[in-house]
């Protein structure tokens, strides 16, 4: 008896060193790490010590107080309305095509498990993946400067972040409804629209708005590479060292990009 | 029996009236918005015909033989989003500490605070961080570290805080029943229950942050986007073509992984 019980008692004392060990190694190993990633990255240690300092100084100094009567010049003005106006367009144009892709991408209902599931769903990988801000420094090489290809990256992005929300809740339908709709003899559109629309609208429309909120956000920096909108200004008083005009312009998206979520989350409670 | 004789509520004048009025008020602002965007504010003359355009995105065929340079970048973009979701971890928790209504320390005052920075990082995107962090620190990683760490921690605390309120009070009024003190409550009582949640959501992070490390060298921030906007000024498209392929596979790989971690975890 006594033997089993200081048998258990070194089982747990030889566990809870190797616990210990491990412990002390995966520290090690992260110390290691990060070392090795001050090296690789080129850190500056001399400068992170100060760091802390210096971004007092310069938001204390040099940021602030916002100078919000530069928000306020014709031009800004416009453009202000010109990233909204650009925001809900291409909300708009893409949720129009990202609705087929979402049926398509869809394994449980797709039309064509071989073509177009495939290619529904590496269209929305890819647009995913794919960063907004470059895609939109090639579109402005392509179409020039302005908000139409602000608007076109805008449709990218909004296939890749509603195409694959949708298609989730596609799947996620109850097949039973799908299958007796079916069995009427209805074709694919046909099992489309009444089967699966009806059931994923509501959940749909929560996507579409809440899509919207996450463009207007990606609208507001990118006048940034010249595609339109507010970005633009922001790079023009930070590269002429006005940080506190640049600083109105901030303070104006984040003022707008809290009322966006506050309105998309209030239509989106209303509508269920 | 014709259609007129069955009473469908669906086909009530009045409703319909109400659609088609709130259809059409839609359709004609869009059509507004889409004259000033399309046809207003966009230079169609300097843009030229469809065979020029597509001449010019011909340009950004990839450059294949351009990948080997393109690696040393990609995987200092991949060490930036680790970092900075290294210092978000850190720094989210006591955020969330702060920011969640039930266990927070003096609620008049400490959690209108981390609501409000909560508030802050979520709805600022993080260029204009790695803007800030670049005009006071300098150019190179660091500052895309720190951008990316002060725009993740948003989303870590609140969904850290969310969890912490919809807790299992049980196992918290147990622990307090011991006479332990608050922050022995909060490690002994929340963090064993919230974990799971917290780590996945880290990883999700993590994930998105690989996207967002990429675009931070546009303005100085390091990685990957420092190259792309090099290549992009000097006109070498097929570089930047294979560039923007390089990072889309990598943020998909990351994805891939992160999901799969992810649905392991739960």
């Amino acid at each position: 008896m006594k033997e089993n019980v200081s048998l258990a008692f070194d089982s747990y004392r030889s566990d809870e060193m190797r616990g210990g060990l491990w412990k002390f190694v995966g520290l090690l190993i992260f110390i290691a790490f990060a070392f090795w990633s001050i090296d690789v990255l080129k850190i500056p240690i001399e400068r992170v010590l100060g760091m802390f300092g210096r971004l007092g100084t310069m938001i204390s100094e040099r940021l602030l107080p916002p100078e919000m009567a530069f928000a306020a010049e014709d031009r800004v003005v416009d453009s202000i309305i010109e990233t909204i106006e650009m925001s809900i367009l291409g909300a708009v144009i893409g949720t129009i095509i990202t609705m087929p892709l979402a049926w398509f991408a869809a394994w449980n209902v797709t039309p064509s498990r071989a073509i177009l599931y495939p290619l529904a769903r590496a269209i929305i990988v890819v647009t995913r993946g794919m960063p907004t801000l470059m895609w939109a420094m090639v579109l402005v090489a392509i179409f020039g400067f302005g908000p139409f290809a602000g608007m076109l990256a805008l449709v990218k992005a909004t296939i890749g972040f509603a195409g694959k929300l949708m298609a989730e809740q596609v799947e996620a339908i109850d097949m039973r409804r799908v299958e007796a709709i079916r069995a009427t003899g209805a074709n694919e559109l046909d099992v489309l629209f009444y089967g699966v629309i009806p059931q994923v609208w509501a959940n749909w429309v929560g996507i579409i708005i809440y899509n919207w909120d996450a463009q207007l956000r990606n609208s507001t920096i990118l006048g940034f590479v010249g595609a339109g909108g507010m970005g633009l200004y922001l790079r023009e008083q930070i590269s002429i060292i006005e940080y506190q005009t640049a600083m109105a312009i901030i303070v104006v998206i984040i003022v707008m990009v809290v009322l966006s979520e506050t309105a998309s989350h209030f239509l989106r409670h209303r509508l269920y | 029996m014709t259609d007129a004789a069955i009473a469908n509520p669906l086909r009530d004048p009045k409703e319909t009236f109400r659609r088609y009025t709130i259809f059409g008020v839609c359709a004609v602002f869009l059509l507004v918005i889409g004259k000033d965007i399309i046809i207003d504010e966009t230079d169609w003359a300097r843009m030229g015909t469809l065979a020029e355009m597509v001449k010019t995105a011909l340009f950004f065929v990839p450059e294949w033989s351009f990948f080997p340079q393109t690696v040393g970048p990609l995987l200092e973009t991949l060490l930036i989003a680790l970092w900075g979701t290294i210092l978000a971890v850190t720094v989210s928790v006591p955020i969330a500490y702060l920011a969640a209504r039930n266990i927070t320390p003096f609620p008049v005052l400490t959690y209108p605070l981390g609501r409000g920075l909560i508030i802050l990082s979520r709805s600022t995107h993080e260029i204009i961080f790695a803007l800030i962090y670049v005009s006071a620190l300098g150019l190179g990683p660091l500052p895309g570290i720190l951008a990316l760490a002060t725009r993740s921690l948003g989303f870590l605390a609140k969904t850290t805080a969310e969890a912490i309120e919809n807790a299992d009070p049980g196992p918290i009024e147990a622990i307090e029943a011991t006479g332990a003190n608050r922050l022995m409550v909060f490690c002994f009582g929340v963090i064993p229950q919230i974990f799971p949640i917290f780590v996945g959501n880290v990883i999700f992070q993590m994930d998105i942050n690989i996207r967002r490390a990429s675009i931070l060298g546009l303005v100085g921030g390091g990685g990957i986007g420092l190259m792309f906007a090099e290549v992009m000024q000097n006109l070498y498209y097929g570089r930047a073509g294979m560039i923007v392929v390089g990072i889309t596979a990598m943020v998909v790989v990351g994805e891939f992984i992160s999901n799969r971690v992810r649905q392991r975890l739960i």
